[in-house]
């Protein structure tokens, strides 16, 4: 595979993004300045300006037509994505930990962090409302109760949230009620990411206790685990074949001695049924932070600590190869 | 003094002094109740006095402290006071004296002594300090408490066998040593200390064996043979064997940190800084016969300040059937099994600073540091005869180390001089041939610094790396023919340690705690590099005791991330890698030495093409099996997880109208569901970049 570095990111990237039909790959980083590039050379078409903070999250409605950031600057956007112009920002008493749109776009949700004695929040918009509307749905996760949430995920058809917290639970929640449904705590330390697969049944999710761990979304029943021995930072389920890839590596303050000659900074390539590991991708120089498919399931790109995004194509020899059974 | 007066008149006295004071104060004379004078009473004591004659003293008490010292020179009383001043002078060491009795008969004294101490402490220690003390040529004091001499009367006449004890059956101590395929076992202490498991290296990976929580409080070790594994505990140690791993001796040692087992696996020696609860004295010391449990001998700590508390302090010789041990100016050598010192006295050997046993004669090697003028001696002593072997003089050392030759054919002197500069160190090795008559020896020059030296184990061969880093060589030396050949040096070498496989002619050369962490595999009879190979961060390097495979080990002692033990072949493959969270210790389980006797392995060595062959069907047989079960388990989860993928496709075709609604009625299912709406666009792709310079402007 030839892979093409993308260098458009000052500082680390957070998390990277395709949008549905796969053209389009969003990157936003600690630098506030969310990119978009085409997928098809790596040439990047621009840039969103107004954050100013570091973006922690991304995503793209299923059309391209809107994009919504969450940003540590107490903020998130929501942006035209072919002009760059801002639609709506929608101000929050903590920083935007991760944001989605629901599967229909009319939807978004974003989750906040534990800052200044606020707790972290869970809200749920309606875009085609003012920015000053009423959220759809407004709670608060109780962090004596329950740890904070990392991310989330809209259900499949916007029935229920999907959220990863800070001690390993994934957690359901009812949309229209706020109450939370149904919880599961197979992890035991934070959960970094989690991704859906392309049918959106089965949810993968990625952990610091140096897992990955597949679920099935609807009910959280815990299917596969996949183990390495660095923290797992973004795990992607790939649209055309029974594989998962993970990506990881010891944070920055807690690397005494790594040598990338010994490449802890790949891409890991599991077997998402026997959970045995068959390749591995090198070539960032810092911890990979985020993973995405391509949704044609013919590349993916990584996302690392030292602010590049690299876009790899697979050999016919990837797309050929079979475990022996 | 009651008994000294006779009781009857103590009484008739106390009487009548009675009878003489009456009192008259002013009453009415009372009735006179006294006795008439004669009378005599004719109770006796013992009804009147139960308790005060109960507490009478006897001839028993107060003689704990008391001492008996015979062969003391018969002398006249002219020469008793200076006896006397003598004797007080000697005995007053040990506590303070009460008093002294010297019997005399005709005029001169007995022989024999009395001696009283104001406690017993001091009567203790003086029987146990001064029995022996040799008061002059033809005198040697002989000591006893005199409690003894009655304990010793009071032996009963009939002796009652002792009882019989159950005989504890710990199993077969060498059940591992009949594994079928000779795999060998290994111990490993991981999860930072809270599990030790023993595993079996078999073929298709290891195995485990046992595995026990918090089995060892701290580390383990293997018994020389390997029949036991000692476990440590705040209490002592614990021996475990045979095929299920019982407890088979307990050791009560409180706050015991290291042991030494003796090579014939007979005696365990352990070491405690800790004070023994409820025991004045600090057993540091302790040797245990291992097949009953006793203690055999303890021994104070006795590190007078010199700078080798290396342990062990005890060396045992080859047998086991003696022990050394080395204080300032003295080397002690016990015999087992009585543990008495050999001949009665230690050795004088002023200046010793460090001795070894040879590993195949009872014989002792020890040097002696340069002093006023006095050269440096390195001596070779035979035990028990105390005959000096070999005594070679050596000038201007900086510093000395010995190393034998495994089978006690040689002894290597490595000897450090400064060079003219007086700054850096240059070696020197002197090679003792001990086999040949009157021990030659041979120089071999070196001009730089010696960082590691080995022998090889099976074979005349040693290698030691020099130099400074980072340019470190090491040169491979053969002892052929009596003679001291150097075979290669190799250069630029990243190493630090040399390991040689137990089986000879293979040797590691490894660079451990250390950036570059290369590992080399040598084969010696060729001189060549099989392979290198790289294990970050690697701390330990394990042979097994056959020689067959190495493990390269990152503990967590070392190194807190990245633990794992790797195993290698001999020539240097890497054939597995097992991560183990928080692996600390990793240890192989030792043969005990081959049965076989030479002709016999010539004669394997023989026929072993014939053996070679079964041994390569066996593995194929036990590879296509493992692959097969591979296999079958990838079919069965293959088979479970597309049920549960039909399930899912169900469930997403049911809820496809609802993904309709949601997307204004446009197909989103698949990527290019929905092409007709795609555009075209023209992207230019950069092919190549060329730069022209137009002119040079100058």
């Amino acid at each position: 595979m030839k892979p093409l570095m993308l260098q458009g990111h000052e500082r680390s990237i957070t998390q990277i993004k395709y949008n549905r039909e796969g053209d389009l790959l969003f990157s936003v980083a600690k630098d506030s300045t969310p990119n978009v590039w085409y997928t098809i050379n790596g040439e990047r078409l621009g840039t969103y300006d107004g954050h100013r903070g570091t973006v922690w999250s991304v995503d793209v409605n299923w059309d391209s037509t809107k994009l919504l950031t969450g940003a540590a600057d107490l903020s998130s956007r929501l942006w035209d994505c072919e002009t760059g112009a801002v639609i709506n920002v929608y101000e929050t008493k903590s920083s935007v930990r991760s944001c989605n749109f629901s599967f229909c776009g009319n939807l978004f949700n974003y989750t906040t962090d534990r800052q200044m004695k606020h707790e972290p929040r869970i809200c749920v918009f309606d875009i085609r409302e003012p920015a000053d509307a009423e959220p759809a749905l407004s709670f608060v996760v109780d962090t004596k109760e329950m740890s904070k949430p990392m991310c989330s995920l809209w259900g499949a058809l916007n029935e229920y949230l999907i959220t990863g917290h800070d001690d390993g639970t994934i957690s359901h929640w009812d949309l229209k009620t706020g109450q939370l449904l149904h919880s599961v705590k197979e992890h035991t330390m934070l959960i970094k990411d989690m991704q859906l697969s392309s049918d959106q049944m089965m949810l993968v999710t990625a952990s610091k206790d140096k897992t990955a761990k597949l679920y099935d979304a609807p009910t959280l029943e815990h299917l596969k685990t996949y183990k390495t021995d660095r923290p797992v930072n973004s795990a992607a389920i790939s649209p055309i074949r029974d594989h998962v890839v993970l990506g990881g590596g010891q944070e920055a303050m807690e690397v005494t001695t790594t040598s990338t000659k010994v490449g802890k900074f790949d891409a890991k390539f599991f077997h998402l049924v026997f959970e045995e590991e068959f390749g591995r991708v090198k070539g960032h120089f810092g911890p990979i932070n985020s993973l995405a498919f391509h949704p044609n399931g013919k590349s993916y790109s990584s996302g690392g600590e030292d602010g590049f995004v690299r876009m790899h194509e697979f050999d016919q020899s990837y797309l050929d190869f079979e475990f022996e059974c | 003094m009651v008994a000294n007066m006779d009781d009857e008149e103590q009484w008739e006295d106390v009487k009548s002094r009675k009878k003489r004071v009456e009192i008259t104060n002013g009453f009415e004379e009372e009735p006179d109740f006294s006795d008439p004078d004669d009378y005599v009473d004719d109770i006796s004591d013992s009804e009147l006095l139960p308790d005060l004659l109960e507490k009478r003293p006897k001839e028993a008490d107060g003689i704990d402290a008391v001492i008996v010292v015979d062969n003391v020179p018969m002398v006249g009383a002219d020469r008793l006071p200076k006896l006397k001043t003598v004797i007080s002078k000697i005995f007053s060491k040990f506590g303070p004296i009460h008093s002294d009795y010297y019997p005399e008969k005709d005029g001169k004294t007995v022989g024999y002594i009395f001696i009283e101490y104001e406690m017993f402490q001091g009567a203790r220690d003086a029987v146990k300090g001064a029995d022996l003390y040799k008061l002059d040529r033809s005198h040697t004091l002989r000591l006893n408490l005199f409690s003894d001499f009655d304990k010793y009367k009071n032996v009963k006449e009939e002796w009652t066998p002792p009882e019989r004890q159950p005989f504890k059956d710990v199993g077969n101590l060498h059940y591992y040593l009949e594994e079928e395929d000779c795999s060998d076992q290994f111990s490993i202490i991981y999860e930072g200390g809270q599990k030790t498991a023993i595993l079996l290296n078999s073929t298709s990976g290891p195995s485990v064996v046992e595995e026990r929580p918090r089995w060892t409080e701290t580390y383990t070790r293997w018994s020389p043979k390997g029949s036991y594994l000692a476990t440590f505990h705040g209490k002592g140690i614990a021996l475990w064997g045979g095929e299920k791993f019982k407890q088979i001796q307990r050791f009560a040692h409180p706050g015991v940190q290291l042991i030494d087992f003796s090579p014939c696996e007979r005696y365990l020696v352990t070491f405690s800084p800790m004070p023994e609860p409820g025991n004045d004295e600090m057993q540091a010391v302790i040797i245990w016969e291992i097949f009953t449990g006793a203690k055999k001998r303890t021994f104070q700590a006795d590190m007078s300040g010199d700078d080798d508390r290396q342990w062990p302090i005890f060396k045992w010789s080859h047998d086991g059937k003696y022990l050394a041990r080395k204080a300032k100016g003295v080397l002690s050598v016990y015999e087992t099994p009585s543990m008495g010192l050999l001949d009665k006295k230690s050795i004088a050997i002023d200046g010793i600073s460090e001795f070894f046993w040879s590993p195949a004669d009872n014989m002792l090697a020890f040097w002696i540091a340069e002093r006023n003028e006095i050269p440096a001696r390195v001596i070779i002593l035979s035990i028990p005869s105390r005959k000096e072997v070999r005594v070679k003089n050596l000038f201007n050392v900086a510093d000395i180390r010995l190393n034998w030759h495994k089978q006690g054919k040689f002894l290597c002197v490595k000897v450090d001089r400064y060079n003219k500069a007086k700054k850096a160190n240059i070696s020197n090795f002197e090679i003792f041939h001990i086999q040949e008559k009157q021990v030659p020896v041979d120089i071999v020059e070196l001009k730089e610094q010696v960082n590691a030296f080995a022998w090889e184990p099976t074979g005349n061969k040693f290698c030691c790396l020099h130099g400074e880093s980072p340019r470190i060589s090491a040169t491979f030396y053969e002892i052929k023919g009596g003679k001291v050949e150097c075979l290669e040096t190799m250069e630029r070498k990243q190493a630090s340690h040399i390991f040689w496989s137990p089986a000879g002619q293979f040797v590691l050369l490894a660079g451990l705690n250390s950036a570059t962490s290369q590992l080399e595999f040598i084969d010696t009879s060729d001189m060549s590099v099989m392979n290198t190979g790289e294990h970050l961060m690697v701390s330990d390097i394990e042979w097994d005791p056959t020689g067959r495979y190495l493990v390269s080990i990152v503990s967590w002692w070392a190194h807190k991330i990245d633990n794992a033990y790797w195993v290698w072949s001999f020539q240097g493959r890497l054939l597995r890698k097992h991560p183990t969270e928080q692996l600390c210790q990793l240890l192989w389980r030792p043969r005990p030495p081959t049965l076989l006797n030479h002709s016999q392995i010539k004669k394997i060595r023989k026929e072993h093409k014939s053996y070679s062959k079964i041994f390569e069907a066996k593995d194929r047989q036990l590879q296509n099996r493992a692959s097969k079960e591979i296999i079958e388990k990838r079919r069965h989860l293959m088979e479970r997880y597309l049920s549960y993928r039909r399930q899912c496709r169900e469930v997403y075709l049911e809820t496809t109208p609802y993904r309709r609604e949601l997307r204004n009625g446009v197909n989103t299912d698949e990527v290019d569901s929905h092409a007709e709406d795609w555009d075209e666009v023209t992207v230019e792709i950069l092919l190549e970049e060329e730069d022209i310079v137009l002119s040079d402007k100058e």
